[in-house]
């Protein structure tokens, strides 16, 4: 499994492809941040970085889908996939070798964001906890993404394709928060409960004010799981239609 | 050994393969012959456990696929129709995640891979992309990706295709070469291929096998009356009225026209002897005999033979094929008036294409 983790993660690291990413998501966080600092209100002189993540949710999972795009999408339409569906391996390590490797790709994003509450803390203070809890938040919410987008690859031969369909699983799951919210929905509470349990952006706001709730971290991990686990009943059942 | 019982695969309704059954011996290269989509590839995949079978069992070593997957794939390397190579990795790098992908060992792994790299040559391109290499050399890198992990078993599936006549030859004798130490069965539609690697061969047609044999006992078993192909100068009617007047001559089974004048006659006789008489004939009636050759049952015609043989079928079956058959016959000829009922816009189409026809 190891082999395949590391194999994948390679891939992103030899090809452009994580650099290009990379920079994307730290344009977006620079602007933010820049203007996040020159909005900056003139009594208190404070700034959370956890809203930086939390305005720009938009532009960031928007990036999601196309680093999962191709894990699945690819293999099938170069046809590796006989090389790890006849050797030794079973599809959970294949599965989880992979969503482990864009978890980490993820992950490395992440870290080199890092470099701005480094300038803050040189030239000013930085609240530890709170950038704590913004940034396993958002690593959270990205690993249910990150989930959602390789299950949307297991399920296509054409890596475009896997990222247009996995764009409008992002749409989705930011516009379910705003359904919740919503007065039809909270009119019935039945519903409202329902769409209050899935809603993520909701327990991302728990993350984002510095409360670190076991709950939270626990929902997040699950449903990733649950994702998981579905992609790789994909994967079986397709190995058993495969022409 | 593979032992291989009654194996199955519907693709939906469609059957790819059909209760198939055969077994190879440890040390054997078997051929796995068949015409294009015979069900060659699905059968390979389901011994290798990449693709599940609808019933019957594969059992490599006793172990059987469907229960012990993991000890059946790490004794077996496989080699599909479309190398598994990834074409952003460089050679040695593939390969050496190849080997931790097959669970061999860290310590081994730069040996294991140094020796695919140099049995298949392609030790000189090891830095190379893969994605900037040639047809042949990325056949020849996915096959050394089979040899990893020192399999007992390797599966080939048409490991010939797409390359030059030389790299044909050097894959051949590599074939034989690891015959040696491993248990090939490879899959092919070249015949010649067959005959000059493969010990017993499976015909297999339209999921079904025809023949489990040895190359040997197939060409006795397909023997037929003699037969002579003549290349003769002069009239063809006369010649052929000649040759059928001749004692002991079946029939004039075709005759070729090969340059002016001169037409070649398949000849099929009783017996050897009728040669000799017919030759005599022929010289004495003043025509020219340019060229003699005997005919040999060979394995291409073996091959025709049981691949085109109809199946054993239940009476139902072959009327259901007849329906079949009709309604599609019906629906063709529906399907070439298809200005019947349309619209005066396509009627101008269809009166134009009348006009064409006429022309």
């Amino acid at each position: 499994m190891f082999a395949l983790y590391k194999k994948e993660v390679q891939s992103y690291f030899c090809s452009p492809f994580a650099y290009v990413i990379s920079a994307l998501f730290l344009l977006v966080f620079s602007l933010s941040f820049i203007s996040g600092i020159s909005n900056m209100d003139n009594n208190v002189f404070k700034f959370s970085f956890s809203d930086v993540f939390y305005n720009n949710f938009f532009y960031f999972i928007f990036m999601i889908p196309l680093l999962t795009m191709r894990t699945f999408a690819e293999e099938r339409k170069s046809h590796t996939e006989t090389l790890w569906l006849s050797a030794p391996i079973t599809i959970t390590k294949v599965v989880l070798a992979k969503y482990f490797a864009v978890v980490t790709v993820f992950a490395c994003m992440m870290l080199l964001s890092l470099a701005f509450p480094l300038v803050v803390f040189i030239k000013g203070s930085v609240v530890g906890a709170g950038l704590f809890c913004g940034y396993t938040g958002f690593l959270l919410w990205g690993m249910v993404c990150i989930a959602v987008g390789v299950m949307i690859s297991a399920l296509t031969d054409s890596p475009i394709l896997a990222a247009v369909f996995g764009e409008a699983a992002m749409i989705l799951l930011i516009f379910l928060d705003n359904f919740t919210s919503s007065d039809f929905i909270q009119s019935i509470p039945f519903l409202a409960k329902i769409f209050n349990w899935f809603s993520t952006e909701a327990r991302f706001v728990g993350f984002s004010q510095g409360l670190f709730s076991l709950s939270d971290l626990f929902f997040f991990l699950s449903i990733s799981a649950v994702i998981v686990i579905w992609t790789i009943i994909i994967i079986e059942k397709r190995r058993q239609s495969r022409a | 050994m593979v032992e291989i019982k009654n194996l199955t695969k519907y693709y939906g309704s469609h059957p790819a393969v059909q209760d198939i059954s055969f077994t190879v011996g440890d040390h054997e290269v078997l051929g796995f012959l068949g015409p294009n989509g015979a069900g060659k590839s699905t059968t390979m995949n389901m011994i290798t456990g990449c693709l599940p079978s609808t019933s019957g069992t594969v059992l490599v070593d006793g172990y059987d696929i469907a229960k012990d997957p993991m000890e059946v794939k790490r004794r077996i390397g496989y080699l599909p129709e479309l190398p598994p190579v990834y074409v952003d990795m460089r050679v040695r790098q593939y390969l050496e995640f190849a080997a931790g992908l097959k669970g061999v060992k860290r310590a081994d792994r730069k040996k294991q891979v140094e020796n695919a790299m140099e049995r298949l040559k392609i030790t000189d391109v090891q830095n190379r992309i893969i994605g900037h290499l040639s047809k042949g050399y990325r056949q020849r890198v996915g096959f050394a990706q089979a040899l990893l992990g020192s399999p007992k078993f390797l599966i080939l599936d048409e490991p010939t295709v797409g390359l030059d006549p030389k790299q044909v030859m050097e894959v051949r004798n590599l074939i034989k070469d690891l015959a040696k130490d491993h248990t090939i069965i490879f899959s092919t539609h070249i015949l010649a291929e067959v005959s000059a690697v493969c010990e017993r061969v499976v015909i297999i047609n339209k999921g079904q096998i025809r023949a489990v044999d040895t190359i040997e006992n197939l060409e006795k078993s397909v023997a037929a009356d003699p037969a002579i192909r003549m290349k003769i100068e002069g009239d063809i009617a006369k010649i052929t009225n000649l040759i059928r007047e001749t004692e002991g001559v079946k029939e004039v089974r075709e005759v070729e026209y090969i340059s002016a004048g001169v037409n070649e006659y398949t000849v099929v006789m009783e017996d050897e002897t009728v040669r000799k008489k017919l030759m005599a004939k022929l010289i004495a009636e003043d025509c020219m005999v340019v060229e003699v050759n005997p005919v040999r049952v060979n394995l291409e015609e073996i091959f025709v033979k049981l691949t085109a043989a109809p199946r054993a079928q239940s009476r139902a079956e072959l009327l259901e094929e007849l329906g079949k058959e009709l309604e599609e016959q019906h629906a063709a000829e529906t399907g070439q008036n298809p200005y019947d009922d349309t619209d005066a816009g396509s009627e101008d189409a269809a009166d134009s294409n009348d006009e064409e026809v006429t022309d």
